[in-house]
């Protein structure tokens, strides 16, 4: 674990690159040690798979200043036992999805890269409760992990220029849902109905890095009834 | 009071000073591009700093104002107009009811800031009136202005304002060619020396994608990489790093080829390594540059990037001396 300045207002803690719940855990209990000791300071922080980004205010601290103090909270994460990085009080937040084949785009094609029925993938990938490892690309998109191996099928080749709202998708090992339309090139094997930012609530979106998500299969019935569309 | 828009012009939309705090959320900083400009077209019609204010991209709109009105226009070199009197930019005017605003064509830079006495009162959302077209938040419904718009204006007593207008020296215009200063960043190891070298001598130009995400350059040599373990969950290409955050002002270079400076509506995050930073005095500068305008990239220590920092901190205290 190593603190990098960056920019004259922004440093950045590197853990062990690679994608892992031991890294991720790390991740968390640094995240939550920075928002309760320099919480004064910051004004953005933005915890990844294994780095945390961090600006801090310049008018309240020199860059110096703000570098020493992150530097002892990193070490007493570093100092930290194994098992004492176990993840605090995060939220299980359960999120309903319509797996229908009108709305999981590319069902069908999986079928044929993985071998396994729709049925199999739908049960595979709603079966697992997943963390989320970080937020990003655009406003409440969680990237969610880890998807298990037989359904972890690779980004499309060609991204569709429109993806809707809601739908549930699969990149690798990591899934995520698009809060808007937009670009995107994830397999997309279902979608919710619920809207997952709003920008007049705080905070506008629920997500926070180490929150569990469980996604629980509706009918269409069901989706209708919750203002789903097609 | 309102203004409508007659015309738009190229890309205009609302912007103050920005929306720092909703990072983590993948909610980008948006905000004016050249943020001493904005700071300096409010200074000179009596609003805070932070006043929301028009930046108009390239080319600037039509406005028909239904009140009297002070206006100030910095940034780009884009001469206002008064029903069709010439007007100075870096400079306060009077507007007057039923009259029209609107502009010669850009002679330099490439963002005019707009300021109009009170400010333009859009809803405050998450806690900045700044316009984030990408993800339809905040300024004028979501989206850049488009013609028929009313914009609603704060009230405020213009009876008390003489015109103003800033000495050229505290004005902030693209040099030739353009020269920015970045921090080299945590991953600049991971390209070759020679290709660290090549980065830093040549030069760049701005690509056509050009905009409030991001600027692409062209015309250096393409980046060589080191040979490198491939980090698990980072993808195959030598660029691609583990998914992290990228600060504001990242310079990332897919695949070793184009830099692109991410700016104001950059999204927060994703897999490709970054160079470095650009130092924020200069990344003021980029939103002055033209597609084609030859760049370098100079690289700086942290320390001097603090001193430019403070210098540009010192020239608007100038600027707020010689106004009050």
């Amino acid at each position: 674990m190593k603190v990098v300045s960056v920019s004259e207002n922004t440093v950045v803690v590197l853990f062990e690159q690679k994608i892992s719940q031991q890294v991720a855990a790390q991740v968390l209990k640094l995240k939550q040690l920075i928002d309760a000791e320099l919480a004064d300071y910051v004004i953005d922080i933005v915890p990844s798979y294994a780095s945390i980004h961090l600006s801090f205010n310049l008018r309240k601290i020199n860059h110096q200043g703000f570098v020493d103090k992150l530097e002892t909270i990193t070490d007493i994460v570093l100092n930290a036992a194994e098992d004492d990085t176990h993840d605090g009080q995060q939220k299980l937040i359960e999120i309903p999805v319509y797996y229908g084949e009108e709305v999981g785009l590319d069902l069908h094609e999986m079928t044929e890269s993985t071998g396994l029925s729709i049925e199999q993938i739908i049960q595979m990938h709603h079966q697992k409760t997943y963390r989320v490892f970080a937020l990003g690309f655009s406003p409440g998109f969680a990237f969610l992990g880890s998807v298990d191996q037989p359904i972890a099928v690779p980004r499309k080749e060609t991204p569709r220029l429109s993806v809707p709202k809601g739908s549930l998708g699969i990149a690798g090992e990591q899934t995520a849902i698009y809060p808007f339309d937009s670009p995107g090139g994830w397999n997309i094997i279902g979608r919710t109905p619920m809207n997952l930012v709003d920008y007049n609530q705080h905070p506008p979106c629920e997500f926070e890095v180490g929150d569990s998500i469980k996604f629980n299969p509706i009918s269409k019935q069901a989706y209708l009834d919750l203002g789903g569309e097609f | 009071m309102s203004i409508k828009v007659i015309t738009p012009g190229l890309s205009t939309s609302v912007q103050d000073l920005g929306r720092p705090g909703y990072y983590h959320l993948g909610i980008p900083l948006s905000g004016g591009m050249d943020r001493y400009a904005l700071r300096v077209s409010n200074l000179l019609v009596g609003n805070d700093e932070g006043a929301a204010v028009l930046e108009a991209a390239f080319m600037g709109p039509e406005l028909l104002f239904n009140k009297d009105a002070i206006v100030a226009v910095t940034g780009a070199g884009m001469l206002p107009k008064v029903d069709g009197e010439a007007k100075s930019t870096w400079a306060s005017f009077v507007i007057k009811a039923g009259q029209t605003l609107s502009f010669d064509f850009l002679t330099s830079g490439a963002r005019a800031y707009i300021a109009v006495s009170g400010g333009i009162d859009v809803p405050i959302i998450l806690g900045s009136r700044s316009t984030y077209t990408l993800g339809a938040l905040g300024g004028f419904e979501g989206r850049g202005l488009a013609a028929q718009d009313e914009l609603p204006i704060n009230e405020c007593d213009i009876s008390k304002h003489t015109e103003k207008s800033i000495d050229e020296s505290l004005r902030n215009l693209p040099q030739k060619p353009g020269e920015l200063r970045f921090i080299p960043g945590i991953y600049w190891h991971r390209i070759t020396e020679k290709s660290q070298a090549t980065f830093i001598n040549d030069t760049w130009k701005v690509a056509p994608e050009a905009d409030r995400i991001g600027y692409r350059f062209k015309g250096g040599e393409a980046l060589d990489f080191v040979d490198r373990e491939q980090a698990f969950g980072a993808g195959s290409d030598p660029s691609n790093i583990v998914d992290s955050c990228y600060p504001y002002g990242s310079i990332q270079v897919p695949s070793g080829s184009e830099p692109i400076v991410l700016h104001r509506d950059a999204v927060s995050g994703g897999g490709y390594f970054m160079v470095g930073v650009v130092i924020s005095a200069d990344m003021d500068l980029i939103g002055q540059l033209q597609p084609n305008k030859p760049s370098t990239f100079v690289p700086v220590t942290m320390e001097e990037a603090l001193i430019a920092r403070r210098e540009r901190k010192e020239k608007l205290s100038k600027v707020r001396d010689f106004l009050s």
